[in-house]
């Protein structure tokens, strides 16, 4: 077993990613408008994501560790995918163009039931070296988490409110979380590693903040007007 | 002419139910007064209330106004759409 703490921060990682689904369901529930379920896709995704890193840290002689270390890869590359794609189908513009995200979200999911088969069936196609690939992966999540900064700083920018700068912050936190992460994968430096689990929950952490300050915090009954 | 965006049915109950509790101070609610609020045409407005009188949303006696299950409606549908303006998300 790896150090314990990593797999404790693995495991708090994935419930809270799960507890943030619920919240992040809302909006889908409430609008009815089906770009919005990549939210709550993207962050149950992540949550599986570290749910399979934390088994491969758990079970270092387990028989599907490299399968499980693949899956980790892969789903967490969906997550931020489902999220990037969420935000850029939430402009205006894209109102009428439901089709488009209905043909990127089935691509999305096409993607990512044939990566999960190609995993399980490496004889037909031989993987590639995990170390290069993770490489790579982190690199194409550090891009959706860019996209999506920019696009929350650019709508609390349009219109500044104290309680709009949160996320992109947490967004900010779990990109450089994953940036510290390939630091970590060129260099194994034990405290980027570190540090990339320590941005992860502050990031974390702070959309949960977010959401329960919005659900349970800011709660007031609508006051009938000079009532 | 600046094309105004397509409402959903969902956003336009909010609005619905939104200017209604601002008005529930008047004695009695215009229709053509919250048509010009919300800007929707009469005979669609007129379905839209019937819609949410049969959804138990919104009463007409004494006066138009919301239902304890309006408020209640109207009450989520507002910390949904902060939640959204929060998250970043664009819903107008």
């Amino acid at each position: 077993m790896d150090n314990p703490a990593l797999i404790v921060a693995e495991v708090v990682s994935a419930i809270l990613c799960f507890i943030l689904v619920r919240f992040m369901m809302k909006p889908y529930r409430y609008m009815g408008e089906s770009r919005y379920i990549g939210l709550p896709l993207g962050f149950a995704f992540l949550g599986v994501s570290y749910i399979f890193l934390g088994l491969a840290m758990f079970f270092e002689s387990f028989l599907f560790v490299e399968e499980m270390k693949w899956m980790q890869l892969f789903t967490q590359a969906y997550a931020f995918a489902f999220l990037a794609v969420t935000y850029y189908f939430s402009k205006r513009e894209f109102e009428r163009r439901r089709l488009w995200w209905e043909i990127t979200f089935a691509g999305l999911v096409f993607a990512a039931v044939v990566s999960y088969i190609l995993v399980f069936e490496p004889p037909m196609f031989g993987l590639p070296s995990y170390k290069t690939v993770d490489e790579y992966f982190r690199l194409f999540n550090i891009i959706c988490l860019a996209y999506i900064t920019v696009h929350t700083l650019r709508s609390h920018a349009a219109r500044p409110d104290s309680k709009t700068i949160w996320i992109p912050l947490s967004y900010l936190l779990l990109g450089f979380g994953q940036y510290s992460s390939l630091i970590w994968s060129l260099d194994s430096s034990f405290s980027a590693f570190v540090g990339a689990h320590f941005l992860r929950l502050a990031g974390l952490l702070v959309f949960l903040f977010v959401s329960y300050q919005t659900f349970y915090s800011s709660r007031e009954t609508p006051q009938e007007e000079g009532s | 002419m600046k094309k105004l965006p397509r409402r959903d049915k969902l956003k336009i109950y909010g609005d619905l139910l939104s200017i209604l509790n601002s008005e529930a101070r008047r004695e009695k609610i215009v229709l053509t007064r919250i048509q010009l609020r919300i800007n929707v045409p009469f005979d669609r407005l007129k379905i839209y209330v019937a819609e949410l009188k049969e959804l138990g949303l919104i009463q007409d006696e004494p006066s138009l106004k919301l239902t304890e299950k309006g408020k209640q409606y109207l009450r989520e549908y507002e910390t949904v759409l902060d939640f959204m303006k929060r998250m970043g998300l664009t819903y107008q």
